[in-house]
């Protein structure tokens, strides 16, 4: 491995490590109980039952999709650096390990968006709490169905 | 409360649910404003990158493997209007999603008016240096 390929693979464990930290302390906090809400918008009829856990989800998926991102500016800035240094990371994106990782990604990519869209919806006041409620077993179901079917794609030139 | 069952003390009639019991602060009215202004940012943006990100994903993972994504495919990809238009509305569009999602996440587990400022501080450097890595990337890859 050369040195940056290095550096991203020890980036890439930092995030992870960021993103288990992050979930310990929302863990924590949250058996703790508290205000989830500082806005004050949402109705508390959100905070209950399996939208309290969607609640963390979404928190904690947004965490580690940041963490990542951080991570993917500055391996795509090394394109302003030098061309090789860029293709030297590019390969590991190749690599079965990272192409686990893509997928854990998608779905984190695809809850946090399907969630964050309902919840814009139910502030809005297309949905009322019930509505709500399925609606959030749609994005589930969703996000399962897509990220397998990406998963799918990205992991079929592992078993070629 | 159980946040992996999600059993309630709410659930219990009689007895209040643990965040009712204390009263949440009242905001001034500059910081409402501010607090919907955020509010506003972090759902606009978010409606954004619903699709400017999972297109970037089926873009570099399905329409090409991510194993040919390299520089060569970076710079032809950049050589069009759309696509420079396409990632500079998504880098911005995610650094301030993740930033304003990033601070007010942080503000529920800091207490101290100091430790939240701290953070707020480090999270938004944090975003301006990112923006301008991935600026520079941007504009590196469109003049090629």
């Amino acid at each position: 491995m050369s040195a940056v390929q290095i550096a991203f693979a020890a980036g890439l464990a930092g995030v992870l490590v960021a993103l288990l930290a992050s979930t310990a302390l929302v863990v924590h906090k949250g058996l703790a109980g508290g205000s989830l809400d500082r806005l004050g918008i949402r109705r508390a009829t959100e905070n209950s039952g399996a939208r309290r856990v969607a609640f963390y989800v979404h928190r904690l998926t947004g965490v580690g999709v940041f963490a990542f991102l951080c991570l993917h500016i500055l391996d795509v800035g090394l394109f302003t650096l030098s061309h090789r240094l860029y293709d030297q990371v590019q390969e590991l994106y190749g690599t079965a390990e990272l192409r686990v990782f893509e997928c854990l990604l998608l779905l984190a990519v695809l809850f946090h968006a399907g969630n964050g869209l309902r919840l814009l919806l139910f502030d809005l006041g297309l949905l009322d709490s019930a509505a709500s409620k399925s609606a959030l077993g749609v994005v589930a179901a969703a996000t399962g169905a897509a990220g397998i079917a990406g998963s799918v794609f990205i992991l079929a030139p592992v078993f070629k | 409360m159980n946040v992996l069952t999600g059993d309630s003390e709410r659930d219990r009639p009689g007895r209040p649910a643990a965040w009712e019991l204390d009263p949440p602060p009242t905001a001034a009215p500059e910081e409402e404003r501010s607090r919907l202004l955020e509010y506003v940012v972090l759902r606009a943006t978010g409606v954004l990158l619903a699709v400017l990100v999972l297109g970037h994903f089926a873009v570099t993972h399905l329409v090409t493997d991510v194993a040919h994504d390299n520089s060569a495919f970076v710079a032809r990809r950049l050589s069009s209007g759309l696509w420079i238009a396409w990632d500079s509305t998504m880098l911005g569009a995610a650094l301030v999603h993740g930033v304003t999602g990033l601070r007010i996440a942080t503000a529920d587990y800091l207490l101290d008016t100091r430790a939240r400022r701290i953070a707020e501080v480090s999270i938004l450097a944090l975003g301006a240096v990112l923006l301008v890595i991935g600026s520079l990337a941007i504009g590196r890859a469109a003049v090629a």
